[in-house]
């Protein structure tokens, strides 16, 4: 009883406290498209992905109302830093859709247009506006129309004491004409939340953490929660003092808080609980050996990444990595750890493939090779015309051989798929298969459905632990033949670690470079971005990634790309190229796509 | 044949060069994206020089013999039919290869005679050697794009070459094209030009390839006929530019953003 009274008062308050329009709500992913495009065709950064920023607090004086519900303490804004565009997940602060929809497309231009990002916030904002408002017309009108819904959102001057009104004066003139206020007047409170601006701070560059060994991920198929948005979190030495000494107020956890040590190995918690608190820690403040948590929720931190270790690596297969900050390849920066898999115990093909597999079989035998027609023959089954009316062109000459001959042709191609063995494919993938499963069925068929057309193919998969320790998996050379050990070697893959996608490409690309084909196909399947437990994350595996990739095609490679990461439209195109990739909605038609796909590469 | 020269705005020194290349008698290769005016600067040259033009538009189906020619046949029997690269020979004109990576990889043997300082072209199905004229020169065009890193001419091709290579014009210099060539009021042409500097900087990610001034030009021709700007970038540029329905409507918020309806 005292519970459902307790849920009742709190939906009351809310309701009444709420500035919000829930109705006219527009969602982030119903556009972006739009906001992506519009941000970079003004002049944005194309290297940087579009993603959901968590809301941040603001510290503004609140109505009395939003007191007794305790909420309205944080809003959402809009910010860039090196490795994405934010933009807030849903805003629903207007009450016409239209305009929530517009407030998305102007906080994507005031990001690409930002000529004064090192300004303060009040100045910086009003310059941005200004030079958009001048140099496009369209956003200007647009801009009109938000300027007057945002003032009636803000709360009541009169209201304020003397020093918040004439601060809020201010920001109302310098919304309603940028560049007219230069001096924000100081008040007791920060002013409440602007959301046709830029978010005050960006969250800050952490300081280098001590590096420990980073323990193994933790296993166990659980399905992590998917969490589009990337919340604030700051780095913090883990805290590694014995007794039972507590690092935080217990009553303060749920409320507010900057530091909080969460001590989830244990995994008491059930998922949900740990998303919830999540979500109301307003920062996570995060120890190196606590990254698993995020693993777990498959949650994305807030974090910069740290800088790099620069220590040197001995061995033979050592492959350089690209760094986008220094704009320079580093040479032997990671080790290549070949693993051969001796020890799997052949077997057959799996019976939940056989029907999919006579299916291919016969789909692949219509692409053996095609016979070619062969133009002056001195006989053949067809008459050539054009050497027919050279011969008589030309009377002196003595050739008679004007017939098309049909010659076999033989297909001259070789294929090398790289399959993506991270510890994220152990995710589910939907219809009881985790993607792993659907990873493996689709080796099976594509080699079933290779062997069939003679061309020349090699398998290998990839997981890595940090840039020293890449492991790459030889499933089948190109010289070995496809049969019953290859087929074992397959049915034992198992996901582990991470994804350094850039030196499992470059290892591939020299394998495959020196295979001698006309066509060469570098075919990549994976689940998701490229991440490593380093600083291997984000922009820097991207670009670190599409540089490998021009190596790849610098030597006469194809490279292509089959995902089912359902977000790679973010970052694929910038890595392979717009028509180089492929996104499966559904990973469990994978298996049988995949071998159609490849006829049509090859065709 | 006083014809009139098409106009053409220069970009920087490329007239200059063209016309050492033509006294020395050298090829030339110009390379740079589609409608950035490639073929429009060969036009003006020619009329220039007061050389007769052979354009070839070459495409993947384009062998050596349609440019220097074939027997064909008629009433009377077979007869030789001279290609545009052969009459371009024998009437001392220039013969203008439009996206030369585009044709069939013999052609360019053809031409590797032609472009050295032997400047023959040896016709074999009738025994002729024909030697170049003076006032014959060669010039080929290629669009060296991200995606078509595969199809590149070869280096041994490339080596003959004088290069020139164009970029889109400065915006500046683009608006004042666009208002020569439809007589569009400057600040139109400047919005249409800012719309296809925003559109080009998502060329790679976005788009196939970036919109040329020649797209930018067909717009403001028709928004001087009276078509709303709106309408006449969405028919005559975003159209040009994707069939996918949604890469179509992103691009039309960069053109809301612009013009103001």
């Amino acid at each position: 009883m005292e519970e459902q009274v307790g849920l009742a008062w709190h939906r009351l308050v809310n309701r009444l406290a709420l500035r919000r329009y829930p109705a006219a709500a527009v969602t982030l992913s119903s556009l972006t498209r739009e906001a992506g495009l519009l941000y970079r065709a003004l002049g944005g950064d194309d290297g940087i992905a579009l993603q959901a920023g968590a809301a941040s607090l603001h510290g503004a004086e609140r109505s009395w109302l939003e007191k007794l519900a305790g909420s309205g303490r944080k809003a959402d804004l809009a910010w860039v830093d090196p490795q994405a565009l934010r933009l807030p997940p849903q805003i629903d602060a207007y009450p016409e859709a239209r305009l929530n929809h517009d407030l998305y497309l102007w906080l994507a231009a005031l990001c690409a247009q930002d000529p004064q990002p090192q300004a303060p916030w009040f100045n910086r904002n009003q310059a941005a506006a200004r030079a958009i408002i001048q140099h496009f017309p369209g956003l200007a009108a647009l801009y009109q129309r938000l300027v007057v819904a945002e003032i009636a959102r803000r709360p009541d001057a009169a209201r304020m004491d003397a020093d918040g009104a004439k601060q809020e004066r201010a920001i109302r003139a310098a919304l309603l004409c940028p560049g007219s206020v230069t001096h924000l007047p100081s008040a007791r409170h920060p002013p409440h939340p602007v959301l046709l601006w830029l978010r005050p701070a960006a969250p800050q560059l952490a300081a280098p953490m001590t590096e420990k060994p980073a323990p193994d991920p933790v296993s166990g198929a659980s399905a992590p929660q998917t969490d589009a948005v990337r919340r604030q979190a700051e780095r913090a030495e883990s805290i590694e003092e014995p007794g039972g000494l507590l690092l935080f107020r217990p009553e303060s956890i749920f409320s507010w808080s900057e530091y909080a040590k969460i001590q989830h190995e244990t995994q008491e918690n059930d998922d949900a609980d740990l998303a919830q608190a999540a979500d109301d820690l307003d920062v996570i403040a995060l120890a190196r050996d606590q990254r698993s948590i995020a693993k777990k929720l498959r949650m994305t931190l807030d974090l910069a990444a740290a800088s790099g270790d620069d220590h040197v690596l001995a061995g033979t297969q050592l492959q350089p990595e690209w760094d986008y900050r220094s704009q320079s390849l580093k040479p032997d920066r990671c080790r290549i750890n070949l693993l051969p898999h001796a020890d799997a115990a052949p077997c057959a093909l799996p019976a939940h493939l056989r029907r999919d597999q006579q299916r291919l079989q016969r789909q692949f035998s219509a692409l053996l090779p095609l016979p070619q027609r062969l133009k002056a023959q001195a006989d053949g089954s067809d008459l050539d015309l054009d050497a027919y009316i050279r011969h008589h062109g030309q009377p002196g000459a003595a050739d008679a051989r004007f017939y098309l001959d049909q010659r076999k042709r033989e297909r001259d191609l070789a294929c090398l798929l790289l399959a993506d063995l991270s510890l994220s494919t152990e995710a589910w993938a939907g219809d009881g298969l985790r993607v792993i499963d659907v990873i493996r069925d689709s080796l099976f068929l594509f080699s079933e459905a290779l062997s069939v057309t003679r061309d020349r193919f090699a398998l290998y998969g990839f997981s890595s632990q940090q840039r020293s320790n890449v492991r790459f998996h030889t499933l089948k050379a190109f010289d070995q033949p496809y049969n019953d050990l290859v087929r074992g070697r397959i049915n034992e893959i198992s996901p582990a670690y991470y994804t350094r996608m850039g030196a499992a490409i470059r290892q591939a690309t020299q394998i495959l470079g020196r295979q001698n084909a006309s066509e060469r196909l570098l075919l990549l399947l994976t689940d998701g971005k490229p991440n490593d437990a380093d600083h291997y994350e984000g922009r820097y595996g991207i670009e670190d990634t599409r540089k490998a990739l021009i190596a790849a095609r610098l030597v006469g490679l194809r490279p292509f790309c089959v995902t089912v990461d359902q977000q790679a439209h973010e970052y694929l195109p910038h890595i392979f190229g717009k028509d180089n990739f492929i996104i499966i909605h559904k990973p469990s038609h994978l298996p049988a796509r995949l071998p159609l796909l490849y006829a049509q590469l090859t065709r | 044949m006083p014809k009139e020269i098409p106009a053409y705005t220069p970009n920087a020194d490329e007239i200059e060069v063209f016309q050492l290349a033509y006294q020395n008698r050298l090829p030339v290769l110009i390379k740079g994206p589609t409608g950035c005016g490639k073929t429009r600067f060969v036009e003006h040259m020619a009329a220039r020089l007061g050389r007769p033009l052979y354009t070839v538009s070459c495409h993947d189906d384009l062998s050596a013999s349609d440019l220097v020619g074939r027997h064909l046949i008629d009433s009377s029997g077979t007869y030789w039919n001279d290609g545009p690269l052969t009459q371009a020979l024998r009437h001392g004109g220039i013969c203008y290869l439009d996206e030369v990576v585009e044709a069939r990889k013999d052609t360019t043997v053809v031409l590797h005679a032609l472009s050295d300082d032997r400047r023959i072209l040896p016709i074999d199905r009738t025994g002729e050697i024909l030697a170049a004229p003076p006032e014959f020169m060669l010039v080929v065009s290629y669009n060296p794009g991200y995606q078509h890193l595969l199809k590149g001419l070869k280096p041994s091709t490339r080596q003959r070459f004088i290069s020139l290579a164009f970029d889109f014009p400065s915006p500046a210099l683009e608006a004042e094209i666009v208002v020569a060539e439809t007589r569009i009021d400057l600040g139109r042409a400047k919005q249409l030009v800012m719309l296809a500097q925003a559109l080009r900087r998502t060329a790679d990610h976005d788009l196939e390839e970036a919109p040329g001034t020649r797209l930018i030009v067909d717009a403001a021709k028709l928004m001087v006929s009276g078509c709303r700007a709106q309408t006449a970038c969405r028919v005559a540029i975003i159209e040009c530019l994707s069939d996918d329905p949604e890469i179509s409507r992103a691009l039309m918020v960069v053109v809301a953003a612009i013009f103001a309806e």
